[in-house]
């Protein structure tokens, strides 16, 4: 995207009506442009007038929650000179949320591309390949929730062999989702699988099929865990990891 | 003596709250951990909050989850309002409206392109909500300014904001080319910030 069609996105940008690519695409936009900053404040003054538009009396339970929530939410420190261009989230976790948000719709745009390609099939097949997409839907949802947690901690390690292993975990969730990109799947028609460890008990979370390089799992209950693994097993996957792994993500 | 007795005001008469305090004071003695304040804030921007998410999520149970986590983000991260780039209203009104349309874009995700077409119908009774509280010169502005546009500005520029929608589903819904709600929705923010003459609020 060049500067002069980013710079068409303003409207939208103050609306929030853009999607996280563009997003992204305008806040590096504003990083170089005083002027689009400027405009953006100002813009925003307006749009947040909207809000009066929509004042109603919150439930008498809110106040109550929020004030008893605070006492245990560690404040941020103040970040020295440059303020974060997004006044929710720090430029670093922003863009590698995006990254994470990216790469989990990547492998849901690949699930939905397979269903489609299933319509041609025979009746039955249609609707498990439907069902399978409704699927992907839910997780992707899912994972977008997660992925907009405020408690969000994201923990990358390398895979032996190239590519990376992301972990990104929330407490208020008490979830986490593993984000796998190898570069290359295991030689001899052996397969990825993940694995959490959990009071050191390795509970299996996923097998990756033949030739297979990517996936992103949600794992629920992801507080007890101390690290997701990858290890390279026989196809199906295995009951214990086979050693050494191709990643380990301490949590 | 009077000066005296000024300076020795008895406690529980400087505890009578200040009747119009200024949400961008409270939000940077928040940021120093002033949990009064906060408390302070709240009362100021909470119906706003909620009214706001409501209007997008829609679902009541859910809008007040999100407020919580919205007024609580507000707390955790007071110390990146800066008062340069805008006032603490409009601070907080970004967060909360930021989530809230990251809510109901997780939510679409899941569900039929058609539940979205549909709301458009199902707008109306929602300004009953609106009404709750009537006869707020905010409220009065705000309306008559947002009726100042022209009427694809006005509904693309509340179609977004309002109901969550992105600019091309918002082009979907009005039938109108891409380039065109785009400008659309910057020409409506620029007419009403004009209107609301709320370039000159620091």
């Amino acid at each position: 995207m060049n500067t002069a069609d980013v710079h068409t996105l303003l409207g939208p940008y103050v609306l929030d009506a853009v999607d996280d690519i563009e997003r992204a695409a305008f806040d590096r936009h504003l990083r170089e442009c005083d002027a689009c900053r400027a405009d953006v404040s100002e813009l925003r003054e307006a749009s947040a007038r909207l809000a009066d538009g929509a004042w109603s009396v919150p439930p008498p339970g809110l106040r109550d929650n929020v004030l008893a929530a605070i006492g245990s939410v560690r404040q941020i420190a103040p970040i020295s000179p440059a303020p974060a261009p997004a006044p929710a989230t720090a430029p670093a976790r922003s863009s590698r949320r995006l990254r994470l948000v990216s790469a989990a719709a990547a492998v849901v745009v690949a699930a939905a591309g397979a269903a489609t390609a299933a319509y041609t099939l025979q009746d039955h097949r249609v609707r498990v390949e439907q069902a399978r997409a409704e699927a992907a839907q839910a997780a992707e949802s899912r994972v977008r929730a997660l992925l907009a947690s405020p408690d969000l901690v994201v923990k990358e390690e390398p895979v032996t062999g190239g590519g990376r292993v992301t972990v990104a975990t929330s407490k208020l969730h008490d979830a986490g989702v593993i984000m796998l990109a190898a570069d290359a799947a295991p030689s001899d028609g052996r397969v990825f699988q993940l694995w959490t460890i959990r009071s050191a008990v390795p509970i299996p979370e996923g097998t990756l099929a033949p030739g297979q390089t990517a996936a992103v799992q949600i794992v629920e209950g992801m507080g007890q865990a101390s690290d997701v693994g990858v290890s390279v097993e026989p196809p199906g996957g295995s009951k214990t990891p086979t050693t050494p792994l191709a990643a380990d993500v301490k949590l | 003596m009077a000066e005296r007795g000024t300076s020795r005001r008895p406690e529980h008469l400087s505890a009578v709250p200040d009747p119009d305090p200024d949400p961008g004071d409270l939000l940077r003695a928040v940021a120093g951990g002033d949990e009064k304040a906060f408390a302070r804030l709240y009362d100021l921007v909470a119906p706003r909050v909620y009214g706001l998410i409501r209007r997008v999520l829609r679902d009541p149970a859910q809008s007040e989850e999100v407020a919580q986590e919205v007024l609580v983000e507000v707390w955790r991260s007071a110390a990146r309002f800066d008062p340069a780039r805008g006032s603490a209203t409009s601070w907080i009104c970004t967060i909360a409206h930021r989530r809230a349309v990251d809510r109901v874009r997780s939510e679409q995700a899941a569900s039929e392109r058609l539940t979205y077409v549909g709301r458009a119908q199902v707008d109306v009774p929602y300004d009953a909500v609106a009404d709750e509280v009537s006869g707020r010169l905010e409220r009065q502005q705000v309306r008559r300014c947002l009726h100042d546009l022209t009427d694809l500005q006005r509904e693309a520029v509340t179609l977004a904001y309002y109901q969550g929608h992105t600019y091309p589903q918002v082009a979907e819904l009005l039938g109108a080319p891409l380039p065109t709600v785009k400008t659309r929705m910057r020409d409506g923010l620029i007419r009403l910030r004009d209107c609301l003459g709320a370039g000159a609020v620091a």
